[in-house]
């Protein structure tokens, strides 16, 4: 997922483009750096940025970077490439933007690990609860036709047997369902560490 | 007894298969896991062994230099291994020990460390500012790391034992106390069902708790164990107590 990739590595380019542009290295040059490999999918965003700037069908650097926070989905990597566009349009001080936007970013990433620890507090319980009265009920609907003999069945319409095993087995696969629905949240929650 | 109530589930060739692939495909994920403890040591002691190497190239030494006597003072295998890497590259530059050290650790943390450093340095950066930043930022994220660890590690082992242990268990008791088959009850095909039921519950359950703890690809490597432990405890448990 692009966004959990974003979220990942989007600190350590903050940090690197701290190192590289307080050395005094341009901004063309340490997108390079990045572009180069090591940061996921934004070096692979970045190095699609210097390929157009080097093929010269580009309109220039600060379009490329803008037409890039249309695909950005995490909020920090698009403020960053606003950070970069801000830089490159009305040369602002980049250094001391990427240094208070890094403080930020971690401060958010704190949060949402224990976040996310909290949400996930619940989890093993819904499951249990989920995954037991599901099976409870369906497997009394099963034995059903089991169940009811004799005198009883004579006095109850009975559903035919393979109408039965189609709703058990129907009612197991959206217990399943549930189940990983569930579960799903601790993959779309992920706060990429 | 023990080899009848064993044969009796050859009329479940799901569970056969589950128990024989989950048993030889479980030895698999003891290596990620002891790779994993390696890992965690190494990443844990590297703040440590950052804030020191800011503290002497502060006093004056240089960055090989102040490598070598940390690697020599400093306990702990991240220590060794720099020690080692330094050892043998005497003979090449900075650059190449530092990607060589980075390499033997297997560790992303210490890549993009060592990877920023050679960087600093290509670029005349001053070093110890960003090996004291470099200190704090790897510290904060290895307590984060720790504390998700910490945290969710018994709430993953809790949905295992719910799900793939307690819940097949608990069906297996109603079902076989309310239509034990000793009673006439045919149960054959109701009990497939349900056991192929909790074979999926659990893989469900294994899955949930691997990703929980960052570590699905890990957890894989067990999940027809636990598929078949779960398959196995719901059919027997309802042969046990409903007979048959």
């Amino acid at each position: 997922m692009r966004i959990l990739d974003e979220k990942r590595e989007g600190l350590y380019v903050i940090r690197t483009l701290d190192v590289l542009m307080s050395s005094g290295v341009g901004l063309e040059a340490a997108l390079h750096t990045i572009g180069q490999g090591g940061y996921g999918i934004i070096s692979e965003d970045f190095s699609k940025i210097m390929k157009k700037l080097s093929s010269g069908n580009s309109r220039g650097i600060e379009y490329e970077i803008k037409s890039m926070m249309n695909t950005a989905e995490s909020d920090g990597y698009r403020r960053l490439l606003n950070t970069l566009y801000n830089n490159v349009t009305q040369n602002t001080d980049i250094v001391e933007t990427l240094r208070k936007q890094g403080s930020r970013l971690e401060e958010e990433r704190a949060e949402e690990v224990k976040k996310y620890i909290e949400e996930l507090g619940g989890v093993p319980e819904t499951l249990l609860s989920i995954g037991m009265i599901g099976p409870i009920i369906l497997s009394i609907a099963g034995l059903i036709p089991q169940l009811l003999t004799g005198d009883i069945a004579a006095f109850m319409s009975i559903p035919d047997p393979d109408l039965i095993k189609s709703v058990v087995n129907g009612g197991l696969v959206i217990t399943l369902v549930g189940m990983f629905f569930i579960g799903l949240k601790a993959h779309t929650k992920d706060p990429g560490l | 007894m023990f080899f009848r109530f064993l044969e009796s589930f050859n009329s479940e060739p799901l569970l056969l298969y589950l128990a024989v692939i989950g048993i030889a495909v479980a030895g698999g994920g003891i290596p990620p896991m002891i790779e994993l403890n390696r890992r965690r040591k190494i990443e844990n002691s590297l703040p440590g062994l950052l804030e020191s190497l800011a503290s002497s190239v502060g006093a004056g030494h240089g960055l090989q230099e102040a490598m070598m006597e940390q690697a020599k003072n400093t306990p702990g295998l991240l220590s060794e291994l720099l020690l080692q890497t330094l050892e043998e590259s005497h003979a090449s530059d900075i650059n190449s020990a530092l990607t060589s050290f980075s390499a033997k650790t297997r560790s992303s943390q210490v890549q993009r460390v060592m990877m920023l450093i050679e960087t600093a340095m290509d670029q005349d950066a001053p070093l110890q500012v960003i090996l004291e930043s470099l200190s704090h930022d790897y510290e904060r994220l290895n307590d984060l790391i720790n504390k998700r660890e910490n945290e969710l590690l018994g709430r993953g082992i809790l949905i295992i034992m719910f799900v793939s242990v307690g819940l097949p268990v608990l069906i297996a008791f109603i079902v076989g106390l309310f239509a034990p088959a000793s009673a006439g009850f045919k149960l054959d095909d109701f009990n497939a069902t349900f056991g192929t039921f909790f074979a999926a519950a659990s893989a469900v359950g294994v899955g949930v708790s691997g990703r929980m703890l960052g570590r699905l690809k890990g957890y894989l490597w067990f999940l027809p164990l636990w598929m078949a432990i779960s398959m196995g405890l719901y059919l027997g448990a309802v042969k046990a107590i409903g007979g048959g």
